[in-house]
């Protein structure tokens, strides 16, 4: 294998480091929070396709089957009921390794029926990746330890992928003027419009006033983002990790101020994955005990 | 058992082989299989938008309600989307993409409010558009788009047949 490429998955899958127990703890918990979302979002996206009439953009599998079928029953609930008790199968890893497989498909159908209506969201693509490299790992691979690193290797190697795969896609977009300042009064105006039709009133924060009376700082706010999206891929080397993550919570937090967009799932699962949590857990001897250890193994 | 360069090796092939089905899937479904994506959001910059939002124009004077004026000058009470359980960005999205108002579509409109909700009530849809001036300043218009009642939802009889059949975009 290239040097530099072994390089790089070293950094990714921490090859041939032992497993710890308080990370084969904080492993099994962070499945937890994932499957948890899945569960939560198959249920808040089925209780919503309850009021979709007709399909208006159709996304993914969306293209090949008419989703329409799934409009005006309960359908939906009844996709939300099968993937929580698949979700709940696979995460005690009770029968085959590829459960996690069909509820990808299903989440994936799920998201297509209720996200069928014109908007493209990407809040829940960071959640349906990782589900994503859970079933592939789970697939893949036996024993804790390689499924881990494998599932948090590639999970860390697509959420870089993707900050820098959307900064090229504005240099490929709009160009280098893509940080002019007058862009992200449009954007704000858009998104406080969002605002006004959602609560029914909308008045600019103060990072939003700045930015409205000084085209340097949007332009500066702007700049600050982007290159935070280039450095995304840094991720990719542990020593990088824990800064460039900081980063990019910051300029979620900057987005959040700035265009009133949240991303609650984004940032905790940012904040469990950039850091090295697992090393406290050790520290403190948490989920240390044979009994619990004994029963981590046995759903790892 | 693997060992560890066997298991680096075959982790590494595995992934490549999901980028390549990833780039494959993203590349032929305009940039979107979720959860891929390329995120083009916000890609292309200084571009004109259009979103939508309710007014309810009951205590309006009808001759006026069918105005495009400024936001800010816009007729009626803000009706909060979100009080009645819609997303508004699914909701601008469906009224700024639907390139042909077909009477399931509009009837669509008033599932998607609850028609309990506008019960003795007139509401006004309204496509609101964003651009920037020759002066190099944001204008944001609010265009009256689709009378709604309970029962019923009116085309503005001021604009173009053709924006309810091809999507007018107001660009």
């Amino acid at each position: 294998m290239n040097r530099k490429v072994a390089s790089v998955a070293d950094n990714l899958f921490e090859n041939g480091r032992e497993l710890s127990r308080g990370e084969l703890l904080f492993y099994k918990l962070f499945e937890l929070f994932i499957m948890g979302y899945v569960i939560k979002m198959s249920w808040d996206w089925g209780v919503y396709t309850l009021r979709n009439q007709e399909v208006v953009l159709p996304l993914g599998l969306a293209n090949y089957i008419d989703v329409s079928f799934m409009f005006g029953n309960s359908l939906p609930l009844i996709l939300a009921g099968i993937i929580t008790l698949l979700t709940v199968i696979a995460f005690f890893r009770i029968g085959t390794n590829w459960i996690y497989l069909v509820v990808l498909i299903l989440f994936h159908f799920q998201h297509v029926t209720r996200f069928s209506q014109g908007e493209i969201p990407h809040s829940a693509n960071l959640i349906g990746m990782t589900l994503f490299c859970f079933a592939i790992g789970i697939f893949f691979f036996r024993g804790a330890d390689k499924r881990w690193r494998f599932i948090f290797g590639s999970m860390i190697f697509f959420i870089g992928l993707g900050y820098t795969s959307a900064a090229i896609s504005k240099l490929i977009g709009t160009g280098i003027t893509w940080a002019d300042g007058r862009h992200l009064w449009l954007w704000m105006a858009e998104k406080g419009v969002d605002i006004l039709s959602r609560e029914g009133e909308f008045s600019p924060n103060w990072l939003q006033s700045l930015a409205y009376t000084h085209v340097t700082a949007a332009t500066l706010i702007l700049l600050i983002g982007w290159v935070t999206e280039w450095i995304g891929i840094l991720m990719w080397w542990k020593k990088f990790r824990p800064y460039v993550i900081t980063a990019i919570l910051g300029m979620h937090f900057g987005i959040t101020l700035t265009m009133n967009i949240r991303f609650d799932a984004f940032v905790m699962q940012l904040i469990l994955v950039g850091y090295p949590w697992y090393l406290l857990l050790d520290r403190w001897r948490i989920g240390y005990s044979d009994s619990i250890y004994r029963r981590l193994k046995a759903i790892a | 058992m693997d060992s560890p360069n066997h298991f680096r090796y075959r982790a590494t092939r595995i992934i490549l082989v999901i980028l390549f089905i990833y780039g494959v899937l993203v590349a032929t479904h305009e940039g979107e299989f979720w959860p891929f994506s390329i995120y083009p959001m916000f890609s292309q910059a200084g571009n004109p938008w259009t979103r939508a939002m309710v007014t309810d124009v009951t205590d309006e004077q009808p001759d006026g309600i069918w105005e495009i004026t400024k936001l800010e000058d816009a007729r009626g009470v803000q009706v909060p989307v979100g009080k009645y359980g819609v997303d508004q960005i699914d909701f601008s999205n469906f009224v700024s993409k639907t390139d042909h108002w077909t009477p399931a579509r509009k009837k669509a409109l008033i599932t998607m409010f609850g028609a309990e909700n506008i019960e003795g009530r007139i509401w006004m849809v309204m496509k609101v558009t964003g651009r920037m001036t020759d002066s190099e300043e944001v204008e944001v218009v609010a265009i009256p788009f689709l009378k709604l009642r309970a029962d019923t939802v009116l085309t503005n009889p001021f604009l173009p047949q053709e924006e309810y059949l091809r999507g007018g975009r107001h660009e």
